[in-house]
């Protein structure tokens, strides 16, 4: 038995290529990588074997790949990550098919918020989530059947025990849409993320400041997550646009700031004064939906673009769409590019030009800036090619076309 | 651009309320509550996607009309047989009565329809004439038509209970039909002698469909054309299958264009070759056709189909005002097939607006609302 063992072993090593003789699946070749986590910045060859990413360095010989592609025109990212979206729960009102939606937008793993709670959760989990290329997770409703259910039913400790049965998919408690002035499910939500270890995202409409203070200050714990951060019913800034001081307070204390943009959750006359007092998100999520998709659109590439004609610098904002949100979910070993980690990549264009952008109000920011995701890998799988950069003209195309078409091609 | 009223130049557009009130040259923007300025863009009907697939939830493949269709200038599309009469009320319910797309729909023979996958669509017992027809009669308005779908038995059952149940109820059908060794069907068949003029075939550039190229010549077969006479049109339907470089290059070249220009979008076709209306309306403008016969094919040709013209496909003075906006790109862009491979084209169209019923429910650039900054303490601008 150890003799073979020795042999398996043996034959293993003698039979593992080295490096110089891999061949990999896929070369991007000669793109401007940004991976904030790792600090890269700069042009860089990836190179994917299976599902993985294999190698990330300089000159890869494009000889080793069966497929290389040029990518130079363009930005190589960590697959983005979308802290707060809504995807299709059963015909809910509100959602989207989440293949399309999130990896058209270079999103890989994206984070639906709140749609379902303890009670329809798994029925969503075997239509939706098992059935998604995304790497979807969630952000379970306090009320027991989602956002879109009866919202007096908040049982924290069946919360709790479906996201420890789920820790793989559930990574946190919402109190979205049931939380409206009403701190009692606000309570429990924090209740079900206690026992749950999990951080909490909340939506909150305060009606007053001093009660938002109290919110943040005392009952958030420090790593939960604000969402719509540039909303109107939001007590961010004071009356003359300054930002308050609990708010920076509550940053201090560990409180995210979360842009959930949606169709009522960013106003360009928030945004920007908070940030030119550097007031940033933390992390830049959508809350993409029917709604929120077609006049603000309010997807991943959009919102993104908001932020760079608001000022912040392409490294900023992807920090804040990969490493930032990786965190804050606790996924730590997502939103970066390291050799041996699973291949979810985007590939971004950035265009100059003219562009409108419109807030959740729809009032419209003009900018020389937007991003458009050209390419998505999930798993070393291409799933978006928009430009068709993995592939050859139809003309130099072989396997079925030779076999149906050889006599016109 | 409204192939329907003969008009190709700058004009402007009026809507008040629902309506398009006025199409003419020079039309006082002090007389509107608001004014856009669409110099350099094309202003369309809003476009007819006479194939798609958006019974979302109960049929997996299917999409949500909105985020796919209104977002690339589709005010009006018609799913094509992802229910049948046992499903049509769920999906009426749940999609068409909750979507701000206008959604038609062509019933599947199969009372089922698509939600029971493969097997279900080969139950013959299951496709039933008189419950369709009896369906189609209830909403005169949303169904249109009968559609047949992926029969992967041989014989003509499929396509002969679906003319039947289009023969009750009065309506064409569409005919989506592989031809296989020992199908016991032959194209020349089906469309010189099953299919009533006024029937559609779709997935045009298919040719394990429809058999449009002779093999060894690459040449239109004459009896293609020969049912193009007697009244049979021929629908794109794109899809994930069904548009292919090599048949369509040389059916252009051959002068045989598709009668209308849909997508069959639905969850993977939307991904890969990513067809969506002016995409392929792209790929066809590419190969050669007019702009303006391409918006005719997407516009009028459809709503005729639907029996809905003039109410729908024209920017008639008095009709629905469903509109798209449109920008003509030029540069080097790449376009795939089904297949997944490229070709090189130099023209792109985007939807940039659209309009409907006299809605603003999409507008990528803004083009519609005042810069913030201009815009005092707003909530939301109308």
């Amino acid at each position: 038995m150890t003799l073979r063992r020795t042999i398996i072993a043996a034959l293993a090593v003698f039979l593992a290529p080295s490096t110089g003789q891999e061949i990999y699946d896929l070369l991007l070749k000669n793109g401007h990588v940004i991976d904030p986590k790792s600090g890269r910045n700069d042009r860089f060859d990836v190179a994917i074997i299976g599902k993985k990413i294999a190698h990330i360095g300089q000159n890869l010989p494009a000889t080793h790949a069966r497929n290389a592609v040029d990518v130079s025109q363009y930005y190589v990212t960590p697959g983005l990550i979308d802290i707060h979206a809504h995807f299709d729960a059963q015909g809910a009102g509100l959602n989207l098919q989440p293949d399309h939606t999130a990896l058209s937008n270079g999103v890989t793993t994206a984070v639906d918020a709140g749609s379902c709670g303890w009670k329809n959760f798994e029925a969503f989990k075997e239509k939706v989530i098992d059935r998604s290329k995304t790497r979807l997770l969630a952000f379970l409703n306090i009320a027991g059947a989602g956002a879109y259910g009866d919202v007096d039913e908040l049982d924290p400790g069946a919360a709790a025990r479906m996201v420890r049965r789920h820790p793989d998919i559930l990574v946190g408690i919402t109190a979205a849409h049931v939380e409206a002035g009403r701190r009692e499910a606000l309570n429990r939500a924090v209740k079900a993320a206690e026992l749950s270890k999990t951080p909490l995202m909340v939506a909150y409409h305060p009606q007053s400041g001093s009660e938002y203070r109290e919110l943040i200050l005392k009952h958030l714990r420090p790593g939960d997550i604000q969402t719509h951060c540039y909303g109107l019913l939001l007590p961010l800034l004071d009356a003359g646009k300054k930002v308050l001081p609990h708010v920076w307070e509550a940053r201090r204390r560990g409180i995210l700031f979360d842009v959930g943009h949606g169709a009522g959750g960013f106003w360009f006359r928030v945004a920007v004064p908070a940030i030119q007092q550097e007031f940033l998100p933390d992390t830049i999520s959508t809350d993409v939906n029917k709604e929120s998709i077609m006049l603000p659109r309010a997807d991943t590439m959009t919102t993104m673009s908001k932020f760079l004609n608001m000022g912040l610098t392409l490294e900023q904002v992807l920090e804040r769409a990969t490493v930032n949100p990786a965190r804050a979910i606790r996924r730590p070993e997502l939103g970066m590019l390291s050799e041996g980690a699973i291949a979810d990549l985007a590939v971004l264009e950035l265009r100059r030009g003219r562009f409108g952008f419109l807030d959740s109000g729809h009032g419209k920011l003009i900018g020389d800036k937007k991003l458009f995701c050209v390419l998505t890998l999930r798993n070393g799988e291409v799933v978006w090619d928009a430009e068709g950069l993995t592939q050859p003209e139809w003309k130099n195309a072989s396997g079925p076309y030779d076999l149906f078409y050889s006599n016109f091609k | 651009m409204d192939p329907a009223s003969q008009i190709d130049r700058v004009m402007d557009v009026a809507v008040k309320g629902d309506r398009i009130a006025r199409v003419a040259p020079e039309i006082p923007a002090a007389q509107a509550r608001k004014a856009l300025d669409l110099g350099g863009l094309y202003v369309t009907p809003g476009l007819i996607d006479l194939h798609t697939h958006v019974y979302a939830g109960p049929h997996p493949g299917s999409l949500f009309p909105d985020s796919t269709a209104l977002v690339t200038g589709a005010t009006t599309v018609v799913d094509c047989g992802s229910s049948g009469w046992r499903t049509f009320e769920d999906f009426k319910a749940r999609i068409i009565d909750r979507s701000k797309t206008r959604v038609l729909a062509f019933l599947n023979i199969v009372g089922w329809g698509m939600t029971k996958g493969e097997e279900a669509e080969n139950n013959i017992a299951d496709m039933d004439p008189e419950a369709t027809s009896a369906k189609m009669k209830q909403y005169p308005d949303i169904i249109a038509g009968v559609k047949t779908a992926h029969f992967a038995r041989p014989g003509y059952a499929a396509i002969k209970r679906a003319v039947e149940a289009g023969r009750l109820s009065g309506r064409q059908i569409m005919v989506d039909d592989r031809i296989y060794t020992n199908s016991e069907r032959t194209t020349r068949e089906k469309l010189l002698e099953v299919l009533r003029p006024g029937d559609l075939h779709t997935h045009t550039y298919n040719d394990r469909q429809l058999e449009l190229l002779d093999r060894f010549t690459g040449k239109v077969q004459p009896f293609i054309r020969e049912a193009r006479e007697r009244g049979v049109l021929f629908d794109l339907g794109h899809g994930a299958g069904s548009f292919l470089w090599p048949v369509a290059t040389r059916a252009m070249q051959q002068g045989f264009p598709p009668d209308i220009i849909s997508t069959d979008l639905h969850a993977t076709s939307i991904m890969v070759p990513r067809s969506d209306m002016p995409n392929c309306i792209s790929k066809l403008v590419n190969l050669g056709m007019q702009l303006r016969e391409a918006i005719e094919r997407s516009t009028l040709a459809p709503a005729r189909v639907l029996r809905r013209f003039p109410e729908l496909g024209t920017l008639g003075e008095g009709r629905v005002a469903d509109i798209a906006v449109f920008r003509l790109e030029t540069g080097v862009f790449a376009f795939k097939d089904a297949w997944g491979k490229r070709f090189m084209g130099t023209k792109r169209l985007e939807c940039v607006l659209t309009v409907r019923n006299g809605e603003i429910v999409y507008d990528v650039d803004g083009l519609a609302f005042p810069a913030w900054s201009t815009a005092g303490d707003y909530e939301v601008i109308p």
